[in-house]
């Protein structure tokens, strides 16, 4: 008897069954407008940056950043940029920095801090130098900050 | 503890942490089985995103949380053939007798080398920041224990080839 029936999934042919883009709402924007909305944030964080001014410039990449599937280029270019930022920022300057920024902003940070430790090796990233912004920010935003990573679904 | 490794294992510290927050959970399948959601992965509501902390593209720890269990993954650094045989004769030897560590998964998961199955039961019974500790010291010693071993295997490997090339200097 042919039993290779038993082994179709039938949960997929399930009308209850939930979709991934049902977990998140999805972004407004649509993927070119993203896009364009990093370069701008890229270059006001040039200037900003050229002002010294990096709670300036971390608050202007952490607002709405791109998530969700179809925005690839523009998540490559907002993590560059943001990296540019902590790498240039001293020690010495990182909890002044991460107590400036509102608790949104210390989440979508943290988000970023992990997606650049997931990818050793890409660009100009540097174990130590996430470690370092990691654990200031855990200091200060608390573990709360790394649940609220792990439980929301709108991937940077 | 060493200074470089610190913040390395204050990050793995503090994402334990957090992903330790585990419920009971039924399985939503099948009526009276109670599974590791991590293992299982038939729903995704039920997993959580999975963090990476890494010190560089040899060393990385992998934490996957969902509702009921968590599984982390360790690679350790392994910076020449030796250290690649020493590890996996040591990860081996530790995860065939994995049920005396309760906590230990038989096998690693893809890419690397050891790996940790923590399930509600567990965080349960036994106090949930000796679980963290143990992680973070088992991290600590299991570098420790390779060079080590290294170290005395060189030592060994000389003495050998001295007394074996004695025999042709008489």
């Amino acid at each position: 008897m042919d039993v290779n029936f038993r082994k179709i999934d039938i949960d997929v042919y399930d009308e209850d069954i939930l979709h991934e883009t049902e977990l998140y709402d999805s972004d407004p924007r649509d993927p070119s407008q993203v896009l364009s909305d990093a370069r701008q944030k890229q270059v006001a964080v040039r200037t900003a940056l050229a002002r010294s001014d990096i709670v300036g410039a971390l608050s202007s990449i952490l607002d709405s950043p791109p998530y969700g599937p179809g925005v690839d280029e523009a998540k490559d270019l907002t993590l560059q940029t943001l990296l540019t930022i902590l790498n240039t920022t001293k020690a010495a300057e990182i909890p002044g920095v991460v107590k400036a920024l509102s608790q949104d902003e210390q989440d979508t940070l943290m988000k970023y801090l992990y997606k650049g430790m997931a990818m050793p090796g890409w660009g100009d990233i540097s174990g130590s130098v996430l470690l370092g912004w990691h654990e200031k920010l855990t200091e200060i935003a608390g573990t709360g900050c790394i649940v609220r990573v792990m439980t929301d679904r709108r991937l940077v | 503890m060493s200074n470089v490794l610190r913040p390395y294992l204050a990050a793995v510290r503090s994402t334990l942490t957090a992903a330790l927050t585990l419920e009971n959970f039924s399985s939503q399948v099948v009526e009276r089985h109670n599974k590791p959601e991590i293992e299982a992965g038939g729903s995704r509501e039920v997993l959580l995103n999975p963090l990476v902390i890494s010190r560089n593209e040899n060393e990385r720890v992998l934490i996957e949380p969902s509702v009921n269990s968590i599984r982390l993954s360790i690679k350790i650094k392994q910076a020449d053939e030796i250290e690649r045989i020493l590890c996996h004769k040591f990860t081996r030897f530790m995860m065939q007798r994995a049920e005396s560590f309760i906590v230990l998964r038989r096998k690693p998961v893809q890419g690397y080398d050891i790996s940790f199955l923590i399930t509600n039961t567990h965080s349960e019974t036994m106090l949930k920041h000796k679980i963290v500790d143990f992680i973070i010291q088992f991290m600590e010693e299991v570098d420790k224990e390779i060079s080590e071993m290294k170290l005395s295997l060189n030592a060994r490997a000389r003495i050998v080839a001295e007394s074996y090339l004695t025999a042709f200097n008489a």
